[in-house]
């Protein structure tokens, strides 16, 4: 979400450094919306669908191997658990407990030994809508506000507006669940992304005369 | 690692002989062969089946006037522990801490500080007349120990795979 906030509100203000035209500024950013939803979502669905299918190939190789050479998987969940600090002989019983359930010491060896768990498996379709979806409702905090003012200039303000509490927000929030100052954290985000939105208008100002209009 | 010919080197080791903690040594050896085998570490899901293994097949080493020796670095208060676990051994467990005895017989794993799986059958004199070593997951088998037992002690020329009742080569012969 927060990539729909910050690129659409950069896309916002590169172009009104780059052209005059309100309208002009609002299709352009709302075709970089559609694209850039799209492509998160599109993106979120090959990396999610990759992930899994390597990691469904890893599970199955990794049960195989337990099941069929058990005291090798015993032996090296009975390591690992020494490694993290458990004694040998309250290792060997704990693996001895496991082993009464061969379901209990498959998962626990794909974890503890292969770092494994059938919980990483994603569901790649759904993380691609959701990922274009948030990136799309990030999006809207500043087009709405663009969309509402026709004057090209308090438009633009009006968004960046809309961004900085935003994103303070997001920054707020965050501090406050990392038990870290809330305060620093939201103007930190406020910073970086008001950074980048004054990085991109200057930009577009650098670069309107290659287009031959003025901002 | 000790080959068959070289001297098995001398050893002098606390050890558990039914649960009961005492000292093994070398010269203290008194049955015409020593079947003396290293394992990894006890409380681990592969070395019990040998541990077991041997000690059910005491009786037949024992016909044999074999002893057999159990060996590892672990401590023997980690042996005794580890013989009631398993439901009683036949037969004593050394604690070769720190590995010397092992390193001896070249059979020290520096990469894991652990004993390899090696197993050593030496006679009176300590000379060794048979050795092996497994890697670290792969069990040993204590019926071809025996087999090996049973070969030796016949004193005759025994052909590939052996067993007690088989056919010798002739004797005075050669393979």
């Amino acid at each position: 979400m927060q990539d729909g906030v910050l690129t659409t509100a950069g896309v916002l203000a590169g172009l009104s450094g780059a052209v005059s035209s309100h309208s002009q500024v609002l299709l352009a950013a709302l075709a970089s919306t559609a694209a850039g939803a799209l492509s998160m979502g599109a993106g979120a669905y090959l990396g999610t669908n990759a992930e899994t299918e390597v990691l469904r190939s890893e599970l199955d190789r990794a049960r195989q191997e337990i099941q069929q050479q058990p005291y090798v998987a015993q032996e090296a969940l009975l390591a690992q658990l020494e490694k993290e600090g458990l004694s040998r002989e309250a290792g060997y019983r704990v693996v001895r407990l496991l082993s009464t359930s061969t379901k209990t010491l498959v998962t626990t060896a794909e974890q503890k030994v292969f770092g494994l768990t059938g919980s990483m498996l994603g569901n790649a379709a759904l993380d691609g809508v959701i990922m274009g979806i948030a990136f799309a409702l990030g999006a809207l905090v500043p087009l709405v506000p663009y969309m509402l003012i026709s004057a090209a200039r308090p438009a633009l303000f009006a968004a960046l507006g809309t961004t900085a509490v935003t994103l303070f927000t997001v920054g707020y929030f965050q501090g406050w669940l990392a038990r870290r100052p809330r305060l620093s954290s939201g103007l930190r985000f406020l910073a970086i992304a008001m950074g980048a939105a004054a990085a991109g208008y200057l930009i577009g100002l650098a670069i309107s005369p290659m287009g031959g209009t003025a901002g | 690692m000790l080959r068959p010919g070289d001297v098995f080197p001398n050893f002098d080791l606390p050890a558990v002989t039914d649960g009961r903690i005492g000292r093994v040594t070398l010269s203290g050896m008194s049955s015409e062969l020593v079947v003396l085998f290293f394992y990894p570490r006890d409380f681990s899901f592969i070395c019990p089946t040998e541990v077991t293994g041997f000690s059910k097949a005491m009786a037949q080493f024992s016909a044999e006037k074999t002893a057999v020796l159990g060996v590892s670095i672990d401590s023997v208060d980690s042996h005794r522990r580890w013989a009631v676990e398993l439901g009683g051994v036949a037969f004593p467990l050394l604690a070769d801490e720190g590995g010397k005895l092992a390193r001896a017989c070249g059979v020290f794993d520096d990469k894991e500080q652990v004993a390899m799986r090696a197993t050593f059958i030496f006679d009176q004199k300590r000379i060794v007349i048979f050795s092996e070593a497994t890697p670290i997951n792969v069990g040993r088998s204590v019926s071809e120990t025996l087999r090996i037992v049973h070969a030796y002690r016949s004193g005759r020329l025994c052909p590939a795979d052996w067993a007690p009742g088989g056919e010798f080569g002739p004797d005075g012969g050669k393979f």
